[in-house]
């Protein structure tokens, strides 16, 4: 009995250059879409992993709007039998008694104490020494910078030594600055015991906060708290896993997913051209296992096992190369994202997700091959009738069709994307047999008349050549547009923050700022002006599904500083001194999922309240995952009386002796110093590093698309060596058949380039006019990517050209002619 | 002007060797017109494929204009090929992109050697094989009869020191065919032209010279017209 496997086995191993190409396309889009899966799922684990462990199994925690609170205010909880565990905080900010010369901004430490190292409700990953609640905890990037090791002394200016007694693995609540640089706006953590902070601070009764963990929901404990501590300044709030505020990486994700479909579309179209191909060559063989009573679904079924033994083969290459792929992917990324971050990659799923989309891709991509391989008609086929004369009447069609959708450049609308890309994929025709006559003189000047034939040999397969180049220039306009979104972000974030940061310099004080702190900061030469600034935070809330999160909400004022930019903002103020109205920052609207004039539940001092949303806005605060209220509504129905930040408007140039002066002056309460500039360059840093990643990408779709163009010109010579056979018997050289051929990739990969450049720049003229992207991204020329584009695609496309060149030079005369 | 001397090809076809030619010997004069007949697998096509340099013998020699074939390197082969010699194919073999024009203008292309005097030529050629009017008409788009004739017109564009044909006439109907062969007889007469034309048909091979009869990988019998019996053994021949 014939067995079918083996039968297509050798059905797709019959030609093995286009078995080679076909199946790599295959490996190389299935490992780079599990390369994204593994990077996408090891991400979001990543940054849940840091989020729990910050959480651990705390269920509440009790806060003030002060700097700490008397322990007794929490004595109804230490009383209360259902509450299982608790830990108790105290924060005191200090500077490291360092022997090397650094500034006090840069020793600035925020020493943590914990009533219990080794509690529950606090997560330590120990690297070395031990957790025994009698020295200093150091996260492993600070005793590195400091140069401690386990046992060694650590001096706090003021206030104390201890030994350091372990060195922990990052977490959120110890995440510290790597190196001096970034210690100037950021200050150090370490954790010590309470009690020693408390000797040392002679605080003996004080805590910032307390985290407990309760039996059951705790529901009762919770509300019975908020209604003893309203007034009090002390607030109870649940524990919540939300990190937005500090992590917004959900453009990271679009990322990986833009990444992971281009991939699949890009070598599930290599899959189609080299199927469809393999299938119009075989029309015979069908014909004949027709005429011999094979039915139209026996056939489609011969091909789809074929095209599912070619998945089979390259998924299970793809997806561990794809796993490995990712594994490099993120720790490129997590070094761009300047943390010290320990990540396990997680594999699995994203393993099992690749195998389903390895198999199943190219089998979609080969429907149509496989549906016409059934429909082969024996009569038509055996009399090869079926080889009908071109007509160029589709590719008129495709040409009208292709510049209508380009007409959509004009509606400002996310679906133009789509319209603008089908439109080039269109156009692709056009551009090839333009580019063909425009370069003939030069394809003459190089390749001489192999040249010349180049150009006319592409018109045999105008569709399935220009198809080639348009795949090639869909991933390069596609990497073009995020590489310019990278560009631009930068200045786009440049210019919402310097809007929106309410002054030049923002000061953070452990207790509330006096008037006479504030007289004595606008007598400094530089400064031009001092304004408060009053963040309630935590201030936990639900969205309309009911998913507990948390962020800040600031107060604002008419007269005070711009902390949001909307073009009604007089409207909005006005809005804002209603009874419990609140206006949200678009990615809080965007997570909460309401509409303007519903109502948003927080958990505010004074107990859960509900707040009508009167308008969404920009603000660069928490990359607008915050609030903003009217300052007197914040103080009197939401409770919250305390402000610990100043917003400083200073003369550029004095900006750094104003920095240590204020360290200087206000060293006893500071905890941190912040300039706009700080702001920018932790924001824009980032995604400038982003571009790397992008050229990365760049290189990876250029690459598989040559595989795409090799593939092509191979096809394009098999079914050309009578032809090719003849200009050998009539004197051409084995060069000049390369010539021709690589002349052919040229033109392939040039008219690729060219196209995917001019498509890449429309898009990008789409987004920087687009309303929807408020200006966010202006209309700049990414040269870099652009030259990138220009290099290697041209020289992957040459690359591709030789391979199937080398074929084509190697074509017996004799057999050919026979052939033909 | 083609001098073949102990003529040996073997193909190796799995483990086995077949000996195709075995020791051919043959010589064609200048402006002859010689029709090489014989049965399928005698050998009769590979010496013709050998004496246009696309393919080299395992053994013997073979000299055309002076010039020895199986001491060139391939790329010699290549540019003898084009400059020296002329083919005319049974299935036309005429590059399906191209026009009639630019058919017959591929040899001179491929050598780089197209000029205001060459063109004249190209155009005397499409006149004188009758395709007047078609010269840029693309080659897949004619009759079988005229892409034989853009055929023999590329063959002869570069005025060849031989015209190779091989099966000239075999797809096409007696009155194509004989079309065909009086065209290769009047370039024959008028100028002097070589031509090596390999046939089954003995129709065809009665407009050569000199037939010379393969059989079994060797020349079996030689009839030329100049013998007095050359009418006869055709008559016989074709009884």
């Amino acid at each position: 009995m014939l067995n079918i496997w083996r039968i297509s086995w050798r059905n797709i191993t019959h030609n093995k250059k286009r078995f080679f190409f076909t199946l790599f396309a295959i490996i190389l889009g299935t490992s780079f879409i599990t390369a994204m899966l593994v990077a996408d799922r090891t991400t979001r684990d990543v940054f849940n992993y840091y989020t729990d462990m910050y959480v651990a199994n705390a269920d509440y925690w009790v806060l003030s709007d002060k700097h700490t609170y008397p322990e007794k205010m929490i004595e109804p909880v230490q009383d209360d039998p259902d509450v299982t565990n608790m830990l108790l905080v105290l924060q005191k900010q200090a500077f490291f008694e360092l022997e090397d010369d650094h500034s006090l901004s840069q020793r600035s430490v925020r020493i943590i104490g914990v009533s219990d190292q080794n509690s529950p409700l606090l997560v330590l990953p120990v690297i070395e020494g031990s957790l025994d609640n009698k020295g200093v905890i150091l996260p492993k990037t600070v005793a590195t910078l400091l140069g401690k090791k386990v046992g060694d002394t650590v001096r706090f200016e003021g206030l104390g030594e201890a030994k350091v007694s372990a060195i922990v693995e990052y977490t959120q609540l110890l995440a510290s600055p790597s190196d001096w640089d970034s210690a100037e706006s950021t200050s150090f953590r370490v954790l010590v015991p309470l009690d020693m902070l408390r000797e040392w601070t002679g605080k003996h009764d004080e805590i910032s906060y307390m985290r407990f963990q309760v039996n059951g929901d705790g529901k009762d404990l919770f509300h019975s708290l908020q209604q003893q501590f309203r007034g009090s300044g002390v607030f109870i709030q649940p524990v919540v896993a939300d990190d937005l505020q500090n992590n917004d990486i959900s453009g990271l994700y679009t990322f990986f997913y833009i990444v992971a479909g281009l991939s699949m579309l890009v070598s599930g179209f290599i899959v189609f051209n080299t199927i469809y191909t393999s299938v119009i060559e075989r029309k015979k063989e069908f014909a004949i296992m027709k005429s011999f009573g094979y039915t139209q679904r026996s056939v489609s079924k011969l091909v789809l096992i074929e095209i599912v033994l070619l998945s089979l083969i390259g998924t299970a290459i793809g997806v561990p190369l794809g796993i490995w792929l990712g594994d490099l992917f993120m720790q490129e990324l997590l070094s761009m994202l300047q943390f010290d971050i320990v990540y396990t990659l997680n594999w699995r799923l994203p393993a099992i997700m690749a195998v389903t989309v390895g198999v199943l891709f190219p089998v979609l991509f080969s429907l149509f091959p496989i549906y016409h391989a059934g429909r082969t008609s024996i009569l038509l086929t055996l009399k090869m009738a079926s080889q009908s004369k071109g007509s160029s009447r589709p590719l008129l069609i495709r040409a009208v069709v292709g510049l209508v959708l380009l007409c959509f450049v004009f509606i400002d609308h996310s679906v133009t994307y789509a319209a603008v890309l089908a439109g080039v994929i269109l156009l692709f025709p056009l551009l090839l047999a333009g580019l063909s006559r425009i370069i003939k003189p030069v394809l003459n000047f190089l390749f001489h008349y192999a040249g010349s034939l180049a150009a006319k040999s592409l018109f045999q397969q105008i569709n399935r050549n220009a198809n080639t180049a348009a795949i090639l220039g869909i991933g390069i306009s596609v990497i073009l547009l995020l590489g310019a979104v990278v560009e631009s972000a930068p200045e786009g974030y440049e210019q919402e923050i310097r809007n929106t940061y309410g002054g030049d310099m923002r000061l953070t004080s452990e207790a509330p700022w006096s008037t006479e702190d504030i007289t004595k900061l606008r007598s400094y030469d530089g400064v031009l002006g001092v304004e408060p600034l009053m963040e309630a935070t935590p201030i936990t809330w639900e969205t309309v599904d009911g998913v507990s999160r948390q962020f800040s909400v600031f107060a604002v004022s008419e007269d005070g500083p711009a902390l949001f930019a909307d073009q009604h903002e007089e409207k909005l103020y006005n809005r804002l001194k209603q009874q419990n109205a609140v206006l949200l920052g678009e990615r809080a609207f965007d997570e909460w999922g309401g509409e303007i004039g519903q109502s948003i539940r927080m958990n505010t001092p004074n107990g859960e309240q509900s707040y009508e949303v009167v308008g969404v806005v920009k603000t660069s605060h928490y990359s607008g995952y915050v609030a903003f209220m009217d300052e007197e509504r914040l103080k009197e129905e939401f409770g919250w009386t305390k402000g610990f930040d100043l917003l400083l408007t200073v003369d550029n140039e004095a900006a750094s002796s104003i920095r240590d002066r204020v360290w200087s002056d206000f060293r006893d309460h500071l905890s941190k110093v912040q300039t706009v500039e700080d702001e920018i360059e932790s924001t824009t840093s980032t995604i400038s590093g982003m571009n790397e990643l992008i050229l990365m990408l760049l290189f990876m779709i250029i690459g598989l698309a040559s595989i795409g163009t090799a593939n092509t010109l191979l096809m394009n010579t098999l079914e050309r060596v009578p032809e090719i056979g003849t200009m050998r018997a009539l004197g051409f050289t084995k060069q000049q058949v390369r010539n021709m051929i690589i002349a052919e990739g040229l033109l392939v990969g040039l008219s690729g380039v060219i196209g995917g450049i001019a498509a890449g720049l429309i898009l990008i003229y789409v987004t920087s006019q687009s309303e929807l992207m408020d200006g966010f991204m202006s209309f700049k020329l990414p040269y870099s990517n652009m030259i990138m584009a220009v290099i290697s695609g041209v020289v992957l496309s040459l690359c591709a050209a030789w391979m199937a060149s080398q074929s084509a030079s190697k074509i017996d005369i004799q057999s050919s002619l026979k052939e033909g | 002007m083609i001098k073949v001397s102990n003529l040996t090809k073997e193909f190796l076809q799995g483990q086995e060797r077949t000996r195709v030619l075995k020791g051919v010997d043959l010589n064609i004069k200048k402006g002859e017109f010689v029709a090489i007949m014989g049965p399928s697998g005698s050998g009769k096509s590979t010496l013709l494929q050998l004496m246009g340099g696309l393919d080299v013998p395992t053994a013997g020699d073979i000299q055309i204009d002076g010039k020895y074939l199986n001491k060139m390197s391939e790329k010699e082969r290549t540019i003898f090929r084009r400059q020296k010699l002329g083919f005319v194919f049974q299935n036309y073999q005429l590059l399906p992109t191209l026009t009639v024009e630019e058919n017959i203008a591929f040899p001179l292309h491929a050598d780089g050697k197209l000029t205001k005097e060459k063109n004249r030529v190209i155009q005397e050629l499409i006149q004188a094989v009758g395709l007047e009017g078609l010269h840029r008409k693309r080659a897949n788009l004619l009759s079988g009869g005229q892409q034989q004739r853009v055929a023999i017109a590329r063959a002869l564009v570069n005025s060849p020191t031989v015209l190779l044909a091989d099966e000239p006439t075999g797809n096409l109907d007696r009155a194509n065919a004989e079309e065909i062969l009086r065209l290769l007889t009047v370039f024959h007469r008028e100028n002097r032209q070589t031509i090596v034309m390999v046939t089954h048909d003995i129709f065809a091979a009665g407009f050569a010279d000199r037939i010379i009869l393969f059989r079994d990988g060797g020349i079996d019998q030689v009839v030329s017209r100049e013998e007095g019996d050359y009418a006869k053994y055709l008559a016989n021949f074709m009884a």
